[in-house]
């Protein structure tokens, strides 16, 4: 460190530059990534924050929601597998409803579940709803933005049923619109509906899309051997088959590992051409005795310096914006993510310097003998 | 510490280039003692580099045996050999010798802790060499600001800073005008008495040969008195 640090303080706007540009390559790479983040969230959270662990499709849905229908037998069957409690009906749908102060259209994903189960959202203001009550839901956060409260209606334009917010749940989004919670005999009314049936026919036994399961990966697997025409997909796999979820979070990780690569060969280059530069001192340094490991001690020292430097003034900068950026924003970037992201960022860093280190390594101390500075 | 500070017994080095051998030097020997200051001459060509690489422990010769301070090269690998440069064996380079990024003071205290000397020690060592090469007033200069004279003094002072047993100068005077080269070379020819150190100089500059002991010319791959 003595001559890194040295060298640092003496060539002060050199290293200065370059610690702006890794600056602003770090705070972009902590920026796209909480994006990244905030986008995932607002297009997963009802799915990621279920407590299933599998998803039981239709064997062609693709392991999309939307597009697979399950009935009373698949249920049944997983219900003999993972237990009664472990496996539970859930509907899904797209809709679109009007609500609110000025009767806004809104998109929302309708969810139907057991209230009773483990699949209830967990309500943070107004009451929860129960399996026997009628036309009462709980909704996303999201949605008093638009000017919903406790006790507003929902006129959904489909089917034309009408539903009263009974309360809010909070990080409930799917495909970034809100999710709407209703019970399992109001999604037997939607469907019912859809279907074109005549109101309460009991007769009709309305499929959901999907069974949650929470179930070890045997017993999963066990209940995909003995149902045909079924998927048991992990619960990983039907967030990133949401619609549009791959093709977002696939161009923004593009991002991100181009801003990573690009460290590293800005640092590469700089501490190449420097090295370059410095290779008669190198050869001095060695013929006095100095060891080649100090050296390259000495390079990687500084790449770390920089590194480390640029990452906490981006982190600090990160924070500010975090402060002052708007709640609709999608930007979430949990300090695991940060620690992780700056992790990467330093081993980048210090690959970058790997170039200059072999460098450092092929100077010859005979360099110094002999040969004028011109 | 023995008399001999350096001892070469018929050295030789040959390069090869492409199919042609070429022996530059053939069975050199030579002996310095403490005190001495020696003058190395010769044209262009004639192996003066090869010279000093070899006696400071820089290249390996293709036979033959060197004896620094006592203690023979042979079979030392890259580090040994390293170790001994940076504990016995003072250099002073033609030019860009000093980092320029370190003050005068730093070039000394480098060495020294390369060497893991004691830092109070080292800061006392490096505080007597200044003053008596009339540099302590520049003590925290960058060599930037230091003349030509002045950054070969501080090239001195460092290659004693580790008390070396013998100092290898290669041109030291090149890039001085005659009266700056006179007191670098003065200079140097009084630390080796002070020291009781030797000091082996290859130069091309006729002015500062007064100042050494015995002039040699390499000539044929051997050094000859003149
Ligand atoms: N690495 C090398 N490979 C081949 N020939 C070399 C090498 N180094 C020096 N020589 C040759 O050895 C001779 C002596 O070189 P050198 O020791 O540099 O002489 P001087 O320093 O007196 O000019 C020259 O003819 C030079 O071309
Ligand atoms: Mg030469």
């Amino acid at each position: 460190m003595y001559l890194a640090l040295r060298e640092m303080r003496f060539a002060k706007t050199r290293y200065l530059l370059i610690m702006a540009i890794m600056l602003l390559v770090s705070f972009l790479v902590l920026f796209v990534t909480g994006l990244a983040g905030g986008l995932a969230y607002a297009n997963a959270s009802a799915v990621e924050n279920m407590p299933a662990t599998h998803f039981l499709m239709q064997q062609d849905a693709s392991q999309r929601f939307a597009r697979s229908i399950v009935g009373e037998k698949e249920l049944n069957k997983a219900r003999s597998v993972v237990g009664d409690a472990n496996a539970q009906r859930l509907g899904v749908q797209m809709t679109t409803v009007t609500g609110g102060t000025d009767g806004m259209k809104t998109d929302i994903t309708l969810f139907g579940v057991d209230m009773g189960s483990w699949l209830a959202p967990t309500v943070v203001s107004g009451s929860a709803v129960s399996n026997t009550g009628a036309g009462e839901v709980v909704v996303d956060r999201k949605l008093a933005e638009e000017g919903i409260t406790v006790g507003s209606l929902l006129h959904d334009q489909t089917t034309g049923l009408t539903w009263t917010v009974s309360g809010f749940t909070e990080n409930q989004s799917f495909s970034h619109t809100p999710a709407v919670f209703m019970n399992l005999s109001d999604w037997q009314q939607l469907k019912q509906q859809m279907a074109g049936r005549a109101a309460a026919d009991p007769a009709f036994a309305a499929p959901f899309n999907a069974i949650a399961i929470q179930a070890t990966d045997a017993e999963a697997e066990l209940l995909s051997q003995q149902l045909e025409g079924t998927a048991i997909i992990t619960k990983k796999q039907a967030v990133a088959s949401i619609p549009g979820y791959k093709e977002e979070q696939g161009s923004l990780m593009m991002m991100i590992s181009f801003l990573f690569v690009i460290s590293a060969f800005v640092l590469a280059v700089f501490f190449y051409v420097i090295t370059i530069q410095k290779t008669s001192q190198f050869g001095i340094l060695k013929a006095i005795g100095t060891k080649t490991f100090y050296l390259a001690r000495s390079v990687v020292a500084q790449a770390l310096v920089l590194a480390a430097a640029s990452l906490a003034v981006s982190c600090m900068l990160v924070a500010v914006m975090q402060a002052a950026l708007p709640a609709s924003m999608p930007f979430q970037l949990s300090p695991v993510t940060i620690g992780y992201t700056c992790l990467l960022f330093i081993a980048m860093s210090l690959l970058g310097s790997l170039v200059s280190v072999i460098q450092v390594a092929r100077t010859d101390a005979l360099d110094a003998i002999g040969r004028a500075a011109g | 510490m023995t008399a001999t500070k350096l001892m070469l017994n018929e050295i030789t080095r040959v390069y090869h280039d492409g199919d042609t051998e070429l022996t530059v030097l053939n069975k050199l020997s030579l002996e310095v003692k403490a005190g001495e200051l020696v003058a190395v001459m010769g044209p262009s060509g004639s192996g003066k580099s090869t010279f000093l690489s070899i006696a400071g422990a820089l290249l390996t010769p293709t036979s033959g045996e060197v004896l620094i301070d006592g203690e023979s090269l042979a079979g030392k690998n890259g580090q040994q050999l390293s170790k001994l440069r940076l504990h016995n064996i003072g250099f002073i380079f033609q030019s860009a010798n000093l980092l320029p990024y370190l003050k005068v003071e730093e070039q000394l205290m480098l060495v020294a802790k390369l060497a893991d000397m004691d830092k109070r020690a080292a800061q006392a060592r490096s505080a007597m060499l200044l003053e008596r090469l009339g540099l302590l007033h520049r003590r925290s200069a960058y060599p930037n600001q230091l003349s030509g004279g002045e950054k070969q003094r501080v090239a001195i002072a460092r290659a004693w800073m580790n008390d070396p047993a013998i100092l290898f100068a290669d041109e030291p005077t090149a890039s001085l005008d005659a009266s700056r080269g006179q007191d670098v070379v003065a200079m140097l020819a009084r630390e080796v008495k002070a020291e009781g150190k030797a000091a082996v100089m290859v130069t091309h500059d006729e002015r500062v040969l007064h100042l050494c002991d015995r002039i040699l010319h390499l000539k044929n791959g051997v050094l000859v008195s003149a």
